[in-house]
């Protein structure tokens, strides 16, 4: 009678306590639902900036105007009907909320977007002189004009030279001849086999802004739809990059959470064929992974969707502290035993790899540093759940479950050769590395940017086919005003023309164009005649000609206007595709205003920018993206290399504390170097880059690697604690290996990259502790159950 | 007996399939569209003077230009202006070669919609290439054999834009006249000698 009193006692209180624990878990989830706030900004995964070049670049990536051009690639109908789609398309884009405009290289659309250069062309053309306007250079003209009148085209030509007799426009008009442009086929680009039509169509929205990029899309899509269902639209762009990532990692992260934790699920079931076993195993993991996220919101406002992808891999490693404890113990130990008994091993495990997520939470990298936060938070409260959590739940409960056996790895240490050989490659594999040194760094941002590969490379497909090769360089003009940066812009140009007349560049576009000095603009401006001298002039030059002497009215009309008009400025500019592009160059960073030349096909940007430096006085430099960005991209490498070398030395040194003895230290810490380079030399091979990702994901593997070797290392009382050892591992590292794989099968680089290097890692790490595995674990053959 | 609603129906539908066969098809004499491109078709080649007149609210006097024109199967066509400028329009394959003031300059004719109707009036007309013709125009005929008239408004929006019309009149297989209206009101006559 007491006895079943003392047990229904235990009983009760044992189920007051999980209650406890699930309300407690209930009211951090209901928290955690409530105030965080996942963000999905794709430049926080990209290195951080702090020279000024760097800003540049980061601000045109987020925000620039190449951040907000969305390439349009019509096809899947006859060119007819794509060429009136482009048209459609391009003027509802053109209203539409979501874009300034939908260039589409139509002539219509270029003649209302050059009302403005038509309206300044006086202060804008570039072929001013006074002689234009006096008699000879009038009747000169008007002759050209003439004929061209009465050319085939002469309708085409009709409305512009009775405003425009001098062909000021077209001198203003001929400048911007990048040429690359789109072929066209009925009157509209085509790609040069006419199977796609290209329209170019500018976001309101910054390219970053990956939620507003995506309702761009679908107004594109809209329209479409509206227009010609039968056409098919592809969509590219820095903009569509930001939105598709988007989807693709919160695809990926809750796909691969879920994976991950199904088989892990699945697992656990197959090795403790126990309910309560199970659950006791996942609570560590669920509060772990709840209170890493919040510590992340908390702390950085919120929370990356990559972090969230992270956190499957979490589940992996938390999952192993549980697991080891309860395999750990005897048949018949009470949990809280088995804890007191494992808690040096348990608590350096942990701190293992609390220390190399530490590497990580230094990163100034913000993405990686959420990173780091996660893991070390939710591995710290795994830790302490398993170490107090569960041993409190449990009580003086004692849990059943069936152990499987798990061959010993004795064979291996039986005889020398495995031990040479691994030895060899090792030795091998880091020759082999520092040979092929530095070849096997990643150096290209699009490399290590979220954006899969296979979009970059339709993109470049794209581009390729439009003629319109993404703009790298570009000269970058300051000033402390808006005026004085395009003053200095309008002094580059001389070495420009200069460098395209070598055809040492192939085109540039300058700001200063459309927006000369308010000197400049006078100037030009006093070489008109009034209107009374041009009225005369042009009568004189009328003479003898067939033009109606009243022909020209436009003309003087307009002469008139132009010389009581106030300078062309910005705003002169707004609500046109002109307007927006030109906002786009002209920018202000760091209290400085910038003015961007962007130049296409230069063929040696550093002569380039000697020759500026010696003929301009030094307020504009070439500004290479892919240099500046391959720069960023070894910067930030360094930092991530000396913050891995700083947590290698924490987890030496932790180590060196913990097991209070060089030579053991040296035991566990040397299969597991050996594991890292073999897995560098294996990714290597298999065609991977190193970027900081891979080396931030090798500072996961060597605290895995650290975690199994002290496994191994741990002196065993009998065979039987051997043997259950044997089964901890089997089952940790398996978990570890599946999550991680999982990883790997993600399109988004970073979580592939850490997905792979972790998964390979985990496996040679298992390897190479095994090899060194402790002495006294070699007992005479035959004794694995 | 007879359904006289029927008829009712009937008669204003076969009065207008009559009219459109009147305009295009049948002809008393046999004349139609289809047989004036045969004939125009049997021309080989062509080569032959020209004297345009351009005639425009901008011009007091209409401006008055020669040249030669020329044809040779299955696509070149040449427009030489001799006076009172140098200027030379020839089309080939998809290609507009324009020499002005000595400089080349070569367009694809795809690359326009008013450039290629331009080229297929010419190509059409001299070479009588129907389908050609009415990718780009809605055609009517009008007169006889001895004395057409081929009125041609263009199809495409962006053409129609700047040209309204085009009449190209002439005596069996041979082209006198090509007048071109256009849409802001000028227009001009070549004729071919």
């Amino acid at each position: 009678m007491a006895d079943s009193g003392f047990l229904s006692k235990l009983a009760m209180r044992a189920v007051s306590r999980h209650a406890v624990a699930l309300i407690c878990f209930a009211a951090l989830a209901l928290f955690a639902a409530k105030t965080i706030r996942i963000e999905s900004d794709f430049t926080a995964f990209l290195p951080p900036s702090s020279t000024p070049e760097e800003r540049l670049l980061i601000a045109q990536l987020r925000d620039g105007l190449v951040s907000r051009l969305m390439l349009v690639a019509l096809q899947g109908a006859d060119e007819k009907t794509l060429a009136r789609t482009s048209r459609k398309l391009a003027e509802r884009l053109g209203r539409a909320p979501e874009f300034e405009y939908a260039a589409n290289g139509s002539l219509d659309q270029f003649v209302a977007q050059g009302e403005v250069l038509m309206s300044h062309r006086y202060a804008l053309s570039p072929a001013m002189h006074a002689e234009k306007f006096a008699v000879p250079g009038l009747r000169a003209a008007l002759e050209e004009q003439l004929t061209q009148l009465a050319s085939p085209f002469g309708a085409l030509s009709r409305s512009i030279m009775v405003r425009d007799p001098t062909g000021e426009f077209l001198a203003i008009v001929r400048q911007f001849d990048s040429g690359a442009m789109p072929a066209l086929r009925q009157g509209v680009w085509f790609s040069a086999d006419g199977k796609r039509a290209f329209l170019i169509a500018q976001t309101r929205a910054p390219g970053f802004d990956s939620e507003r990029q995506e309702q761009a899309m679908i107004a594109v899509r809209q329209a479409l739809a509206d227009e010609n269902p039968q056409v098919v639209a592809i969509l590219t762009g820095p903009g569509v990059f930001a939105a598709e990532s988007r989807l693709l990692i919160r695809r990926d992260a809750e796909r691969l959470s879920m994976l991950s934790a199904l088989v892990i699920l699945a697992m656990l079931v197959f090795v403790y064929r126990s309910a309560l076993v199970v659950a006791m195993v996942i609570i560590p993991v669920a509060f772990g992974l709840l209170i890493g996220v919040l510590v992340v919101n908390a702390t950085f406002g919120s929370v990356h969707a990559i972090t969230l992808g992270f956190a499957a891999t979490l589940i992996g490693e938390a999952v192993d502290y549980p697991s080891y404890l309860l395999l750990n113990s005897a048949s018949g130990e009470a949990a809280r035993d088995s804890a007191r008994r494992l808690r040096v091993t348990l608590a350096l495990a942990v701190l293992s790899t609390v220390v190399s997520a530490l590497a990580l939470t230094l990163s100034s990298f913000k993405g990686l540093a959420q990173l780091g936060v996660l893991t070390m938070v939710g591995v710290l409260v795994a830790g302490l759940a398993t170490q107090y959590l569960i041993p409190w739940l449990l009580g003086e409960r004692a849990l059943a479950f069936p152990r499987l056996s798990v061959p010993s790895t004795n064979f291996l240490g039986q005889s020398r050769w495995p031990r040479v050989v691994a030895v060899l490659a090792v030795v091998g594999a880091a020759a082999w590395l520092a040979d092929q040194h530095p070849a096997w760094w990643q150096r290209d941002l699009a490399g290590i940017s979220p954006v899969p590969p296979k979009m970059r490379i339709l993109d470049a497909q794209l581009r390729r086919e439009m003629g319109a090769p993404e703009v790298s360089v570009f000269v970058a003009s300051r000033g402390s005003s808006q005026e004085a940066a395009l003053k200095a812009a309008e002094g580059v140009l001389p070495v420009l023309h200069r460098w395209k007349q070598k055809k040492w560049i192939r085109s540039f576009d300058s700001p200063a164009w459309y927006l000369p000095t308010p000197d400049r603009q006078r100037a030009r401006l006093s070489l008109l005649p009034d209107s009374v001298v041009l009225e005369r002039n042009l009568a004189h030059a009328l003479k003898g000609l067939a033009f109606r002497p009243d022909a020209f009215a436009p003309f003087v009309q307009d002469v008139g206007a132009a010389l009581g008009a106030a300078p062309v400025t910005l705003a002169s500019y707004a609500g046109t595709p002109l307007g927006a592009r030109l906002n786009a160059l002209v920018v202000e960073l760091d209290g400085q205003w910038l003015a961007l030349t962007p130049l296409g096909g230069v063929v040696d940007p550093g002569k380039l920018a000697q020759d500026l430096a010696a003929k301009t006085p030094g307020s504009s430099q070439v500004v290479d993206l892919k240099q500046v960005s391959a720069d960023m991209v070894d910067g930030f490498r360094r930092e991530a290399l000396a913050q891995a070398a700083w947590g290698a030395a924490l987890i030496l040194l932790l180590l060196l504390a913990g097991l209070r003895s060089a030579k053991r230290a040296l035991h566990v810490a040397l299969p597991a170097a050996a594991a890292l380079v073999l897995t560098v030399a294996v990714l290597v091979a298999g065609g991977e880059r190193l970027s900081v990702f891979h080396l931030v994901a090798l500072l996961l593997v060597l605290g895995i690697g650290l975690n199994y070797a002290l496994f191994f290392e741990r002196v065993a009382a009998d065979a039987d604690e051997r043997s259950r050892t044997r089964l901890a591992l089997a089952v940790c590292s398996t978990s570890t290996i599946i999550t991680f794989a999982f990883l790997a099968l993600s399109s988004t680089p970073v979580l592939h990259a850490i997905g792979i290097t972790v998964a390979l890692g985990a496996v040679l790490a298992l390897a190479m502790s095994a090899l060194w595995a402790r002495r006294n674990d070699i007992t005479p053959a035959g004794s694995a159950r | 007996m007879i359904n006289t609603r029927r008829v009712r129906i009937a008669l204003p539908f076969m009065a207008a399939l009559l009219s459109l066969a009147a305009a295009n098809v049948a002809r008393a004499d046999g004349f139609d569209i289809a047989r004036l491109m045969q004939l125009l078709a049997a021309t080989p080649a062509m080569e032959a003077s020209f004297i345009e007149k351009k005639y425009s609210a901008l011009l007091s006097e209409p401006v008055v230009s020669s040249g030669k024109l020329l044809y040779r199967r299955p696509d070149v066509v040449e427009k030489n202006i001799e006076s009172p400028r140098k200027e030379s329009y020839r089309f080939a394959g998809d290609q507009l070669l324009l020499v002005r003031n000595g400089a080349e300059k070569r367009i694809p004719l795809s690359s326009q919609p008013l450039l290629s109707a331009f080229a297929a009036s010419l190509r059409g007309v001299i070479g009588g290439d129907l389908a050609l013709l009415r990718n780009y125009y809605q055609l009517s005929l009008l007169g006889d054999l001895p004395s057409w008239r081929l009125e041609m408004t263009p199809i495409d929006e962006d053409t129609g834009r700047y040209v309204q019309l085009i009449v190209v009149s002439g005596r069996a297989g041979r082209i006198e006249q090509i007048e071109v209206h256009e849409t802001s009101g000028d227009h001009s006559v070549l004729q071919v000698r």
